[in-house]
């Protein structure tokens, strides 16, 4: 029996006012039924958060779906493990009081029969750089305390359009900029795994709330590797897509040019559906893509299907210069282990040299710099944010500027300021965007020649609290695996691959799988029979491991 | 020399062998050292568009462009490390970059421009709430000095 909701598509989007057309809602409806095909391919899991399972989001719609459990008991679930965790963790920045009435108004609609939208009943975190209109939205800085954005973004608007949970926004480096979270202008996040270790950053807080299983997945944004580092220090997937690939409507611009929002799940196919839900052309966007986005969730196989070479053909590239002098050796010993472990699914694997990788570390700097001075003039402290009073109006400008922005960004826009000054734009900024080009140019050939590029995410594990905070370039040389991808503006996954064996526990290593632009569905596929057939390796910190 | 070698080697394309030792040597400078391109490479390799007409940065008269004030001790701070991250930033002009064009942005479809029609939005109340100064319907500001 429908509901009248379901009747007419239309009423189901219609919010304040303001109509949703019939296209988008076809789109929504097509990767439910999408969503539905895959449901029924994947097997069941007894607990909620089975180490075995293939997708959380999956077996959390199943239990639902049969009556077998009820939303509220998940998020209860979710919430328990989240307020026990957080005072070692500290991933969020602000926690939603609407969770569990969320959850009620799921559970109504599953009496009723309804449709249910594909996540519902889903936790998920959104990283604080990331408009939410129910939640302040500080982008990490002081400069926003208390700040709450007059609309959703694009992407939170579809993931509640697909019935999900928004449990909160987690903490970040200040308007994306720094590489572990302790440029926070709030609070510093520890990696789960270990808690004198950084989760990594900038979107630190959404890895380690993955991470600590305190939500289910989440969003975050990557400008030269924010997600994917983060990733792989806290042993969770990251998935950061090709440039365009979803909109940048509601994220705080940090570098226009190189920005994309992502997700992290605690398994591939977590991230697909995430990226499914979230993808697709906006007219809030112009830099969004027109393209179809591809059913990525229902292309990927379950584990007990795959034949014996499921990737047979598939032809693999190991950047050869990430594993070089200045690599972490159980990194690279973990990324060669993981090649090994593509050529017994079939893969052909060798070496390729991308001659311009180590120019793309100070290219970023530029172009990042440069992009976010101009960007990060709009807080002001007139239209909105902290406002400190002043005689006039430079004053204020200056004092509002100087009082909210903290030392790094503070830095980046200086340089920024410089790199763009009358006569030295030739120099710096049109320098920096050559040699983009022949980034570009370098990795689009080398993903002619193989199907997916490999290397790893970071060139070592996660780093010690305050162990590079002082020292600017021993911060942005920790970045070198990553930035290529954002200046060619191709997709990149990070899967867990291994351990290091640094205190305690150990300390995760992540895999960093590349492809040609737009073509997010091989690297899921690839990621996904590389997670499914990884013996040994269960990613769960300590912290969490006797729940889950 | 490394840069400028490397960079010959990939716009010229010699053989690999030679490309990869510059490479490594380049990656090594980098991982180990991140400083090493600008310690390596005096100033006098600078190419001739770029050589005299670029001072170094000056911290207050950049704070001043970019409406931040900062303090004494800020300036005394962040100047070191500007200056370190510049100098770092200046390795690129060592290489030939002469027939390559400017890449604005990863390559992206054209014309993906809405119609410029005007919608209102809905939450115009929201907007003014947000407005630290607000004295209707004017966002009221302090008087703007003009300084010659």
């Amino acid at each position: 029996m429908l509901s009248a909701a379901a009747q007419n598509p239309r009423l189901l989007l219609q919010r304040g006012g303001r109509k949703f057309n019939l296209q988008k809602c076809r789109r929504r409806r097509h990767f439910h039924h999408s969503l539905q095909a895959v449901s029924s391919f994947f097997p069941q899991s007894e607990t909620i958060s089975s180490p075995s399972s293939s997708s959380e989001i999956l077996t959390i719609r199943k239990s639902l779906l049969s009556r077998e459990r009820k939303a509220v008991e998940i998020a209860q679930n979710y919430l328990n493990r989240l307020r026990s965790t957080e005072p070692q963790i500290r991933s969020f920045l602000h926690i939603s009081q609407n969770v569990m009435s969320e959850a009620e108004q799921i559970d109504r609609k599953i009496e009723r029969n309804e449709e249910l939208g594909p996540l519902a009943g889903v936790l998920i975190g959104v990283k604080d750089n990331i408009c939410t209109v129910d939640m302040p939205s500080t982008g990490g800085s002081r400069i926003l305390e208390n700040y709450r954005p007059t609309f959703d973004a694009t992407a939170v608007r579809k993931l509640r359009e697909c019935g999900a949970i928004i449990v909160g926004k987690t903490n970040m480096d200040e308007f994306g900029m720094g590489s572990t979270t302790e440029n926070s202008g709030f609070q510093v996040t520890a990696n789960p795994w270990n808690a004198e270790r950084v989760p990594g950053g900038s979107s630190g807080g959404s890895a380690a709330a993955v991470s600590a299983r305190q939500c289910v997945a989440s969003l975050g944004s990557d400008t030269g590797g924010s997600v994917r580092q983060p990733a792989a220090f806290c042993g969770v997937v990251g998935m950061k897509p090709t440039y365009g690939r979803v909109s940048r409507y509601g994220l705080m611009a940090y570098a226009s040019s190189l920005d994309v929002i992502g997700c992290f799940g605690s398994s591939v196919a977590d991230a697909a559906i995430l990226l499914e839900a979230i993808a697709g052309h906006d007219r809030f966007d112009a830099t969004s893509s027109k393209r179809e986005v591809p059913e990525f969730s229902s292309q990927l196989e379950p584990a007990e299907f795959l034949d014996s070479k499921p990737l047979k053909g598939l032809r693999v590239g190991v950047i050869s210069e990430t594993l070089g002098d200045g690599v972490d050796s159980g990194i690279v010993s973990s990324i060669q282990a993981a090649a090994s472990h593509l050529e017994e699914l079939g893969c052909t694997v060798k070496e390729v040299n991308v001659p311009s990788f180590s120019l793309g570390l100070p290219a970023y700097y530029i172009l990042a710099s440069c992009e976010s001075s101009s960007n990060l003039s709009r807080y002001d402290g007139i239209r909105y944010g902290n406002q400190i009073a002043a005689e006039e109006l430079s004053s204020l400008y200056g004092a509002c500027r100087a009082n909210g922005f903290g030392s790094e960004v503070k830095m980046r826009i200086l340089m920024g300021t410089y790199a763009l000054s009358a006569g030295y734009y030739d120099a710096y900024y049109k320098c920096a965007q050559q040699v983009r080009t022949l980034v570009q140019k370098n990795l689009k050939a080398s993903l002619t020649e193989n199907d997916v590029l490999i290397s790893p995410a970071a060139p070592s594990p996660a780093y010690r609290m305050g162990e590079k905070k002082n020292d600017p370039l021993a911060m942005y040389a920790g970045d070198i695996m990553t930035v290529n991808v954002n200046l060619a503006g191709i997709p990149a996954l990070v899967v867990p691959c291994g351990f290091s064996e640094v205190g305690p526990s150990g300390l995760p290593i992540g895999l960093q799988i590349i492809g040609a632009a737009f073509d997010e569905a091989k690297l899921f596929k690839v990621g996904h029979v590389f997670e499914r057939t990884l013996q040994r390796c269960r990613f769960v910190p300590p912290l969490v491991d006797k729940d889950v | 020399m490394a840069v400028a070698n490397a960079a010959l080697a990939m716009v010229g394309g010699i053989g690999v062998t030679m490309l990869q030792r510059q490479r490594n040597q380049l990656y090594s400078f980098m991982a180990k050292n991140p400083l090493g391109h600008a310690l390596v490479r005096p100033r006098r390799d600078f190419s001739a568009r770029s050589s005299s007409s670029l001072l170094p940065p000056d911290v207050p008269r950049l704070a001043e462009t970019a409406r931040i004030a900062l303090t004494p001790d800020e300036v005394e701070e962040f100047a070191p490390k500007i200056g370190q991250i510049i100098d770092w930033f200046g390795q690129l002009q060592a290489i030939d970059l002469q027939n390559v064009d400017p890449a604005l942005r990863a390559d992206a479809e054209s014309n993906n421009l809405r119609e410029d029609f005007p919608e209102t939005f809905d939450n115009r109340e929201a907007l003014l709430a947000a407005v630290p100064t607000y004295e209707k319907p004017y966002i009221k500001v302090p008087k703007v000095l003009n300084k010659d």
